[in-house]
């Protein structure tokens, strides 16, 4: 194996985690909502990963990382309801607009975050893929292990019960 | 195309702004693509990279110096070790066994076949236990007595000539160029340069400087040293002597011009004066003892 590729090199292994760490991180935090969970989870996969880098090649530390974080996520955490914080959310249309407008654009904005806490798990997390992380259906298919149909039926589901919740806009 | 899969054709950001028109066409889609585009701008909490790295590295040091283990390896190291053991027992066990007695010591051991072997002062015996009962052979420097017991052929090996025998008992002295042979019990067989001779018992083979004499003697069941007596018959003073100095540890001087006595008798081996005086008496022989030093003179008032 070229020693580039050895993720058994400490150089190499922070290489991983830089590049997949938030993305993890955030793949079990649309799961479970919980930051210091996800923080157990992500720490927990990549001491894994360390433990299993002699069997694990650079280009499968991806799907490890997501597969470790996934089998966890469904042995240990109990299911909550996921509040995302959004604090920081900056929508673009916020800028010319009236204050009335501002306020009904926040009240909105409430509405979703609400929505999507009342989401199931399997409808959040492909749903927070797409639109938070921008993944193709394809993409998502893999990480979760599940099929492109089934994404398609869980983001018509999800985008359903949240018209449902939030009325028509 | 159906609204559903324009839909999914848009969320996966393919789809074409006609398309897009045609979506917002319909009110329910057109909500679908409102609140997708909101969720999009959803912010998620910041990620505590650095910390969680730090948790991580705390766990990694010991990885680190952890080695891959070859079980084969190890079972190299454990079998390499037993080789030693067993190539250094089998070299030990195949080594000669040697029995020296020293000077004014007798040495009585048995052999693995249960015979009896008595050897006589500053003498050795060599032979090897491991094929012992397949080939009992022998070899002896000095003089030793055998009580053999009956089974395959038994030789002792000599500088001088190989005496062997079935079962018997027998005594053999082997030194410079004194070969003497006295058998006790049964036949021996003694072969000499190219001669076999065949000793009955209750005779002995003398072979002194090349001539052979044979003669009965019938006086004993047992060679006298191994009762710490030394006999002689009509012997040169001269291997008397010898004798005397392998059963004491002494420095004999003989100080007489005729050495060339000959000597019948006995002398003990376990008082010094007494075995001196055995020696010197008949031959009007004086001697005196200084420590470990011995001088025998020629008795000059007699």
């Amino acid at each position: 194996m070229d020693s580039l590729e050895d993720i058994c090199k400490e150089a190499t292994f922070k290489k991983v985690y830089n590049t997949y760490n938030k993305e993890v991180w955030r793949f079990i935090y649309y799961k479970c909502g919980n930051t210091a969970q996800a923080d157990d989870l992500v720490q927990d996969a990549f001491i894994k990963l360390w433990q299993n880098c002699a069997k694990t090649p650079l280009a499968k530390a991806k799907s490890f990382l997501y597969t470790i974080t996934n089998n966890a996520f469904l042995n240990e955490i109990a299911h909550k309801k996921v509040v995302l914080k959004h604090a920081k959310a900056q929508p673009n249309r916020i800028n010319s607009e009236s204050p009335e407008y501002v306020f009904e654009e926040k009240e909105f904005n409430q509405k979703i975050e609400n929505a999507i806490a009342n989401l199931t798990e399997g409808q959040r997390t492909a749903f927070l893929l797409n639109r938070i992380e921008g993944k193709k259906y394809a993409e998502i298919a893999t990480l979760l292990d599940i099929s492109v149909k089934a994404v398609e039926k869980r983001m018509s589901q999800a985008l359903a019960s949240l018209r449902k919740e939030i009325g028509n806009v | 195309m159906d609204l559903e899969n324009l839909l999914h054709k848009w969320l996966n950001g393919t789809a074409t702004p006609e398309e897009v028109t045609q979506l917002k066409a319909s009110p329910e889609y057109a909500s679908y693509l409102e609140i997708s585009a909101a969720t999009a701008h959803l912010k998620t909490p910041e990620v505590a990279s650095d910390q969680n790295y730090k948790a991580i590295a705390s766990q990694l040091q010991p990885k680190n110096n952890v080695r891959k283990l070859f079980p084969v390896r190890n079972l190299l190291k454990i079998a390499a070790v037993l080789a030693i053991f067993v190539v250094g027992y089998l070299y030990v066990d195949s080594l000669d066994t040697t029995i020296h007695s020293q000077i004014a010591k007798k040495e009585t051991f048995t052999l693995p076949d249960s015979s009896e072997v008595a050897l006589n002062a500053n003498s050795t015996i060599t032979y090897n236990k491991n094929n012992w009962n397949s080939q009992r052979t022998l070899n002896l420097q000095g003089e030793a007595y055998f009580k053999v017991t009956k089974g395959n052929t038994f030789s002792v090996k000599t500088p001088l000539g190989t005496v062997t025998v079935l079962g018997t008992q027998f005594n053999v002295f082997s030194r410079d160029k004194q070969f003497n042979i006295t058998c006790y019990e049964g036949l021996v067989s003694v072969a000499y340069n190219d001669t076999l001779i065949k000793l009955p018992a209750g005779s002995q083979l003398s072979i002194e400087n090349n001539t052979l004499i044979k003669h009965a003697n019938a006086f004993a069941p047992f060679p006298s040293w191994t009762a710490n007596e030394s006999s002689f018959e009509n012997a040169d003073l001269a291997a008397v002597l010898e004798e005397l100095e392998r059963q004491y540890p002494i420095q004999l001087t003989a100080t007489f011009s005729n050495a060339n006595r000959r000597f019948t008798g006995s002398f003990t081996h376990t008082d010094l004066t007494l075995a001196l005086k055995s020696i010197c008496d008949p031959l009007q022989l004086a001697f005196t003892i200084e420590d470990e030093r011995v001088t025998i003179y020629a008795n000059k008032s007699q």
